[in-house]
């Protein structure tokens, strides 16, 4: 593969910082969306627009579910969205010590 | 690179278009920098190990040391059952108050810190903390058996207090080795060691030995804990790994 290749659905700087921030939880844990909007400062209609392009790419999965009568959202990065997040981090230091991975 | 993003960079290229969603392009160090960022917000609103060994020094040291204090008779008379001097019952009360005040806070910290994330971390927590509540329930039923086979006041109280330690040194032990995390380990291996000491230090002195090194342990894990966070964070690293949580 040919230098920068970047993974265009996570080089964007909205879905890098939604990307790891759920990286940065263990495998297998899931944010609700209201947390999640929290952490990001975004706002919920900037965010889900993010977060349908990264659920498209399989890299996310929402979980629907109701806390009492109210619907919730939880979201959470699936392996291969974990992996594609892994290998954009190793893309990123490869670049930056100059060499290609 | 343009694609549909909004958020914006402060100082972005000047020459973007006025579109109604430009994305910045960003470079790779920018990128390791926004990642780095992000996994140190989420670090930061986990549980603070610091606080909820603050909490526990705290409790150990206020708690024994009162009932030490009252049982070698330095505060107050010393109350004399079946020949051993025993605490005041009002430090019994305080010992009591520290212990009930420092899980709460543990329970309240960790609870809102972990609030809207599910999944594997949350359910091991559950799990976990509902070994401690149960671990300690049973512990109070077996010392009751002790009592009723006719345990005396003396070995009671170092009873109870060994067993107790021992509960907690193993739970600190097990959280240690689950999360991966030296420290907790570490103050689990101490707090066994102390309650092995503070048996053989024998009754009044087993308080005294619990509240300064017991007490003492928790502190030095808070600092340790402070050290190791200024590392993290000077080396700007760290964006790999699971969850570090601390169990009460």
């Amino acid at each position: 593969m040919s230098e920068t290749e970047l993974d265009p659905v996570i080089h964007a700087q909205a879905r890098l910082r939604v990307v790891a921030t759920l990286a940065a939880l263990g495998p297998g844990d899931r944010i609700s969306f209201p947390r999640l909007q929290d952490t990001l400062d975004m706002t919920a209609g900037n965010l889900s627009t993010h977060l349908r392009k990264l659920e498209d790419a399989e890299y996310i999965t929402i979980l629907k579910t109701h806390e009492g009568r109210k619907p919730a959202s939880y979201v959470e990065l699936t392996s291969r969205g974990r992996l594609a997040f892994e290998t954009y981090t190793a893309s990123l230091t490869a670049l930056l010590r100059g060499t290609t991975p | 690179m343009t694609d549909d993003g909004t958020a914006r960079p402060t100082g972005s290229a000047p020459d973007a278009a006025p579109g109604p969603s430009p994305e910045p392009t960003f470079d790779a160090a920018e990128g390791l920098r926004i990642i780095a960022a992000q996994t140190a917000k989420v670090r930061s609103q986990e549980p603070d190990a610091r606080a909820i060994f603050a909490a526990w020094g705290v409790a150990w040291l206020v708690g024994y040391l009162a009932m030490y204090l009252t049982a070698t008779g330095r505060l107050g008379q010393p109350r004399v059952v079946e020949g051993v001097d025993q605490p005041a019952s009002w430090a019994f009360v305080v010992f009591a108050l520290s212990i009930v005040g420092a899980m709460v806070f543990t329970i309240v910290h960790s609870t809102r810190a972990n609030t809207g994330i599910q999944g594997v971390s949350a359910s091991f927590g559950a799990m976990y903390g509902w070994t401690w509540c149960l671990g300690f329930a049973g512990m109070s039923v077996m010392l009751g058996g002790l009592s009723r086979a006719g345990a005396g006041a003396e070995v009671m109280a170092l009873a109870a207090n060994a067993c107790a330690c021992l509960l907690v040194g193993v739970l600190y032990m097990a959280g240690g080795a689950f999360w991966q995390d030296r420290q907790q380990y570490a103050i689990g291996v101490w707090i066994i060691l102390v309650a092995a000491v503070a048996v053989f230090a024998g009754l009044p002195h087993t308080y005294l030995v619990m509240a300064v090194l017991g007490g003492g342990g928790f502190f030095v894990g808070m600092v340790l804990e402070h050290l190791r966070r200024r590392r993290s964070a000077t080396a700007g690293a760290g964006f790999a790994g699971a969850g570090r949580r601390v169990g009460a």
